[in-house]
C-alpha cells in the first residue's frame, strides 16, 4: 500500500462514544436504584418486551465481545474452566463467567463503573445457540434472580405460520410470567412503539450496510463491528434511530462522492462467521494494506431485520427472531450467501472456523466446499476463535489471508 | 559470472533455503541452513553460500523475493510473497501436469490445488496443531531417542500395514509406547508414524485427482513419507529434483517474472 494511503475516519463515530457511555451509566444507575429494574437479555432475544415493561436491558454477549476486544479473555477463561465449564464451549460465556469470578470488567476502565449491572431478571432466546441457557443459569444462581427463556424451533428452511405462531405463544407466556412475578402489566401500545423503533433502527442499519455495495465500498466489516452497538444495545430506543440517521447520511455522502473505506480498493471480500475480537485492528490493517475491502459479512447483517409495518408486534418479534440467518438450515444459508456475494460484487469469501462457536461457523458441513465448487469465487477457510487466542495463530492466519489475496490477484491478471 | 541472477529465499520455521537462477530459469546454486533464532542471519548465510555455488556476487542480483514464515526478515528482498504462491510456482515449473501439491514442512503442512491453467484454485494449511507436520515426526523421534534417519530406514523395511492412529503428538507418542510394550516390530511402528501424517494430509486435500507433487524437508529426507503418501493416495507421487527448495525456487522464478514486468507489479506485495 502506498505510504500516503490513509484511513478516512467516519465522522459520526465521535457521537457514538458518548451514546455508548450514557447507555452503560444509565444501566449502572438503574441497578442501584430500588425503583428501577434491570434485565439481561440475549443479543437477538425479546428485548423489546423487556423495554416495554420498563426494564433497562443489558446484553452479556456484548460484555464477552468487550473482554475479547480488550485482549483479556484468556486471563479469565481458565477460571470458568476450573469452575467446570468446558474450554471448548463458547468463549464469550467462559470469559464472561471467568471475569465475574475474578471480579473484573472492562466496563470499569471504559466507563468508570463497577461492572455489569446487577440484574432483576435474566431472559434468553436459544435462536442463536443453546449455550446461553447455561450461561444465564450461572448468573441466575449467582444473583438469585429468575432465568426465563424461549426455545424457538431451529435450523428452519422456510419460516411457516406454525413456526411464528409457536414462538408468539412462547413470547406471550413469557410476558405472563414476568407480569405475575413482578406485578407488572404490559402496555401493548407501548410495545408497538418500541417494536416500531426497533424495526426503524434495524432498517437504517441495513441501509447503512447496503451502501457498501458500491465500488469503492463505503464501509467495511470492521467499521460495522464498531458501529453496530446501537442496534444491539439500544434497539427500541430513539437514540439508535437518531445515530443511524446521521451515519446513513454520511455513508450516502460517501456513495455520492465515490469515497471508499479502503483507498484504491482492488479486492472485495466477504466475511462469514464470527469476528476475532482480540485481533480486529491487526486484521483490519492487513486487509487495508492489501487493498482489500471486507465489504459484507453475515455477522453484521444479523441485526438487519424485516421491516415492521404495523399489526401485531409479538408476531413481528416471533418472525424476526426465527428468520435470522443463524437459525436457518444449510440450504437457506447457502442461498443467502450466494445472494450476498452477488449483491456486494464479492471477489472471494473468507470463512472463519471459530473453535468455540460452532453455531456461528458454517464451514463444518461442507458448505465452503460446495460454494467453491458451484461459484467461480475463491473461498478461504481458516481456524480461529472469537475471543480465545489459544485457538488462533497470527502468523498462519496472516499467511492464509495474504495467499488468498495473491490468489485473487492471479485471477485478475 | 556474467549476466543477472534472480534469488529466492524461503525462511521456514526449521530451515532457510536459498535458490539462485539465471534468466533462463536454470538453477545456478542453492543452499539450506537451519533457521535458528535469527531469521535475518540464516537468510544471509543461505544466500552467501548459494551465491558462492552459483559463482555470482551480490552485484549480480537483479531481483530477490523472500517467502516463508520469516519472509519479512530478509532485508535484501525486493518483495515478499507467501510460501503458498511460491510452492505453486516452483512445482508448476518443474512439472506443469501437477494438480495437487503437498508440502510437509517443519511447522505446517500445506495442500495446494492448481487448476488446469496452473493457477491456485484452493489451498489449505494445517490447524494450529502439529498433526501432519515435520514437528510431529521430530517430536516422536526425540521421544524414542532414535534419529529420524534411522526411523526412516526402519520404516522402509516394514511389510505390515500398521498405522499410528493418533494425530496428536502427545497421544501418538503414548500410542507408540503402547505398541512397543505390545511387542510390535519397530519397523512397523516406524512406518505407522509416517502413515499417521499421510492420513492427516489426505483429509486436508479438497480433491485427489491429477498428478500430486510432494515437497518440503520431510519428503526430501524421508523416503518412508513418500511411500506413506503413495499408499494413502493410491498412486505414485511426483518428487521434484529439489523438494526442500520448491518454495525458494518458486520465489526465484517470481523474482525473475517481477523484474520482467517491472511497473505492472501487484502492489499488494510488500517490499522487503
Amino acid at each position: 500500500m502506498p505510504a500516503t494511503a490513509k484511513r478516512i475516519e467516519i465522522a459520526a463515530q465521535k457521537q457514538l462514544r458518548p451514546i455508548v457511555r450514557d447507555y452503560f451509566l444509565n444501566l449502572d444507575a438503574a441497578a442501584s436504584d430500588p425503583a428501577r429494574r434491570v434485565a439481561w437479555c440475549t443479543s437477538i432475544g425479546p428485548c423489546e418486551i423487556l423495554t416495554a415493561l420498563g426494564f433497562e436491558v443489558y446484553f452479556p454477549e456484548n460484555h464477552g465481545a468487550l473482554l475479547g476486544a480488550r485482549k483479556v479473555s484468556h486471563e479469565y477463561i481458565p477460571r470458568a474452566v476450573a469452575a467446570g465449564y468446558c474450554a471448548e464451549s463458547c468463549s464469550y460465556m467462559t470469559s464472561d463467567i471467568g471475569s465475574a469470578l475474578a471480579g473484573f470488567s472492562p466496563l470499569t476502565e471504559a466507563f468508570g463503573i463497577a461492572g455489569p449491572p446487577k440484574p432483576d431478571l435474566l431472559v434468553y432466546s436459544t435462536n442463536q445457540c443453546r449455550e446461553v441457557q447455561d450461561w444465564w443459569g450461572f448468573f441466575g444462581r449467582r444473583h438469585e434472580v429468575p432465568v426465563l427463556g424461549i426455545t424457538p424451533p431451529t435450523h428452519l428452511g422456510d419460516v411457516t405460520a406454525e413456526h411464528i405462531s409457536f414462538v408468539r405463544g412462547e413470547l406471550a407466556r413469557l410476558i405472563d410470567i414476568i407480569e405475575t412475578h413482578f406485578g407488572m402489566k404490559l402496555n401493548e401500545n407501548h410495545l408497538t412503539e418500541v417494536v416500531a423503533r426497533s424495526s426503524r433502527a434495524s432498517t437504517l442499519w441495513n441501509q447503512i450496510l447496503d451502501t457498501a455495495r458500491v465500488r469503492p465500498a463505503t464501509f467495511t466489516f470492521f467499521d460495522g463491528l464498531f458501529h453496530m452497538s446501537p442496534v444491539i444495545l439500544m434497539r427500541g430506543s430513539q437514540t439508535a434511530i437518531d445515530y443511524y440517521e446521521v451515519l446513513l447520511a454520511e455513508m450516502s455522502m460517501r456513495v455520492r462522492d465515490g469515497v471508499g473505506a479502503v483507498p484504491n480498493e482492488r479486492y472485495r471480500v466477504y466475511w462469514e462467521g464470527m469476528p476475532i475480537w482480540p485481533k480486529l485492528r491487526e486484521m483490519s490493517d492487513k486487509f487495508f494494506d492489501l487493498r482489500a475491502v471486507v465489504a459484507a459479512s453475515t455477522y453484521c447483517n444479523s441485526w438487519a431485520f424485516e421491516r415492521f409495518d404495523g399489526g401485531d408486534p409479538l408476531e413481528w418479534m416471533a418472525k424476526t427472531s426465527i428468520a435470522i440467518f443463524i437459525n436457518r438450515d444449510e440450504r437457506f444459508k447457502q442461498e443467502f450467501l450466494v445472494d450476498m456475494f452477488d449483491r456486494f460484487d464479492i471477489d472471494g469469501a473468507i470463512f472463519h472456523n471459530a473453535r468455540t462457536c460452532p453455531n456461528n461457523t458454517n464451514s463444518r458441513f461442507g458448505m465452503a466446499q460446495r460454494l467453491r465448487d458451484e461459484q467461480d469465487r475463491p473461498i478461504l477457510v481458516f481456524d480461529g476463535d472469537l475471543s480465545d487466542l489459544r485457538f488462533f495463530s497470527t502468523a498462519q492466519t496472516m499467511t492464509n489471508i495474504e495467499a488468498f489475496i495473491e490468489q485473487l490477484e492471479e485471477r485478475k491478471r | 559470472m556474467s549476466g543477472p541472477v534472480f534469488v529466492g529465499i524461503d525462511v521456514g520455521s526449521s530451515a532457510t533455503k536459498c535458490v539462485v537462477i539465471d534468466d533462463r530459469f536454470s538453477v545456478l546454486g542453492s543452499h539450506v541452513v537451519a533457521s535458528g533464532f535469527d531469521y535475518a542471519e540464516s537468510a544471509e548465510s543461505a544466500l552467501s553460500r548459494a551465491l558462492a555455488e552459483s559463482g555470482a556476487s551480490r552485484n549480480d542480483i537483479a531481483s530477490c523475493v523472500s517467502t516463508g514464515y520469516g519472509r519479512q526478515h530478509v532485508d535484501i528482498a525486493d518483495r515478499n510473497v507467501t510460501e503458498i504462491s511460491c510452492h505453486a510456482r516452483g512445482v508448476r515449473e518443474w512439472s506443469p501436469e501437477v494438480r495437487n501439491i503437498i508440502d510437509i514442512g517443519g511447522q505446517d503442512t500445506k495442500v495446494i490445488r492448481l487448476n488446469e491453467r496452473g493457477q491456485m484454485a484452493d489451498y489449505r494449511m494445517n490447524a494450529k496443531c502439529a498433526a501432519g507436520t515435520g514437528t510431529f515426526l521430530e517430536s516422536i523421534a526425540a521421544r524414542l531417542g532414535v534419529p529420524l534417519k534411522e526411523i526412516d530406514a526402519l520404516a522402509m523395511t516394514s511389510t505390515c500395514g500398521t498405522v499410528v492412529n493418533s494425530y496428536c503428538t502427545v497421544f501418538a507418542g503414548t500410542e507408540v509406547i503402547e505398541r512397543i510394550k505390545g511387542g510390535q516390530p519397530r519397523e512397523d511402528i516406524s512406518m505407522g508414524i509416517f502413515r499417521s501424517i499421510a492420513s492427516r494430509v489426505f483429509e486436508m486435500m479438497p480433491a485427489h485427482d491429477g498428478v500430486c507433487g510432494v515437497t518440503g524437508g520431510v519428503v526430501a529426507h524421508c523416503r518412508a513419507m513418500v511411500r506413506a503418501l503413495e499408499e494413502a493416495l493410491d498412486t505414485m507421487v511426483y518428487l521434484p529434483p529439489q523438494p526442500q527448495h520448491a518454495g525458494a525456487f518458486g520465489a526465484a522464478l517470481l523474482a525473475l517474472e517481477f523484474s520482467k514486468t517491472e511497473g505492472s507489479q501487484p502492489s499488494h506485495v510488500a517490499r522487503g
